[in-house]
């Protein structure tokens, strides 16, 4: 069982830029296309922008305004399939007996963006590249609480996926469109007086049989709750404000808990 | 004033659109870059990944054959203007 402060979080997904976009994808959810589209990352000057691939530049964009210029935050960042597009592009190269790109041999590993979002921020503490299943954004807040619990002031967490290259469209079935969404969690402190946090409460419990995947991944059905569920609400309300998402023999149980 | 980059020959135009398309140099144009300027380091600030990213791309582009410990690769690479000579040499040496 974990308890966490959600002190501000950010999406982005082709065409959904902006909190009333998200707004309204959250009452209406729907595919959106998908046409390559990447956030311009203008915060980055040009020279410092050239080695962020497309998944780097979302979550760059979507973690860059979570951290403090001086602040230094351990890192999780979690995706279930990474960049198969690149990835792909690397193999078509090996079968082609062409020679590699070095730049993107060299950032063809999972950790590779936890490291650019590193030397880009100059953050020199703790990060986390995580890859899981379908429940592998349950697993990133676990990091997050984890690190909480170690006495992290605060964690960025960041879940990102891209649209896989055509090729795997027979096996990944769980990216509707590229997303990311970043949250910056914190310790639950009745002291502090901030509405405009939400507090959870994640449990993860045993689920027996197969029971069928949720129609979004759970990250973006969690961005849902979080746009559903507003702090104007009525305490009553608040006692449904509750979501679940199972996998394979595992039960989570996200509650809000303010 | 930089006449050097007013009238770029083809050649060097070429490399420096290379340049700006291999290494993802959004904001630039190939007439952006003077051909005398130093690409490493100070002046256009690319760096040793930057390096052979590029001879990767002139080997493709040209047909040319970059050994990786040749001698004064450094100055070679140094600008614009002597990858152009430089490429030009090769290229010439390759063919025959």
């Amino acid at each position: 069982m974990m308890d966490f402060r959600i002190e501000q979080w950010r999406a982005w997904a082709p065409g959904l830029d902006s909190t009333q976009a998200w707004q309204a994808w959250a009452q209406a959810p729907h595919i959106v296309p998908d046409n390559l589209e990447q956030p311009t990352c203008a915060f980055l000057p040009a020279m410092q922008r050239r080695r962020l691939s497309r998944l780097a530049r979302i979550t760059m964009e979507v973690a860059w305004p979570l951290c403090g210029e001086d602040e230094q935050l351990p890192f999780v960042f979690a995706s279930r399939h990474g960049e198969t597009p690149c990835t792909f592009a690397l193999l078509a190269d090996v079968a082609q007996e062409q020679p590699l790109s070095p730049t993107k041999f060299g950032l063809s590993v999972h950790n590779a963006i936890a490291g650019q979002w590193s030397i880009l921020r100059g953050q020199r503490g703790e990060s986390v590249a995580i890859a899981g299943e379908a429940d592998t954004f349950e697993h990133a807040m676990l990091e997050g609480a984890m690190l909480l619990a170690e006495g992290a002031p605060a964690v960025v967490v960041v879940i990102a996926e891209e649209q896989p290259a055509a090729a795997y469209a027979g096996w990944i079935d769980d990216v509707p469109f590229s997303y990311a969404l970043a949250l910056r969690l914190g310790k639950i402190d009745p002291s502090i007086e901030s509405p405009a946090d939400t507090s959870w409460r994640l449990e993860l419990g045993p689920h027996g049989g197969d029971g069928t995947p949720g129609t979004w991944p759970h990250a973006l059905n969690f961005l849902r709750a979080l746009h559903t569920q507003e702090p104007s609400l009525e305490h009553a309300a608040l006692e449904h404000a509750s979501l679940e998402h199972v996998w394979k023999t595992r039960r989570w149980n996200w509650q809000r808990t303010r | 004033m930089e006449p050097a980059a007013l009238e770029q020959p083809a050649l060097e135009q070429e490399i420096a659109q290379l340049i700006i398309d291999t290494l993802n140099l959004e904001d630039l144009a190939a007439t952006d870059i003077p051909v005398d300027q130093p690409l490493f380091g100070e002046g256009l600030g690319l760096d040793s990944v930057d390096a052979l990213e590029l001879a990767l791309a002139l080997q493709k582009r040209y047909g040319i054959r970059i050994e990786s410990n040749a001698k004064h690769a450094s100055q070679h690479f140094a600008t614009i203007a002597s990858l152009a000579a430089y490429v030009e040499v090769q290229r010439t040496a390759c063919a025959s």
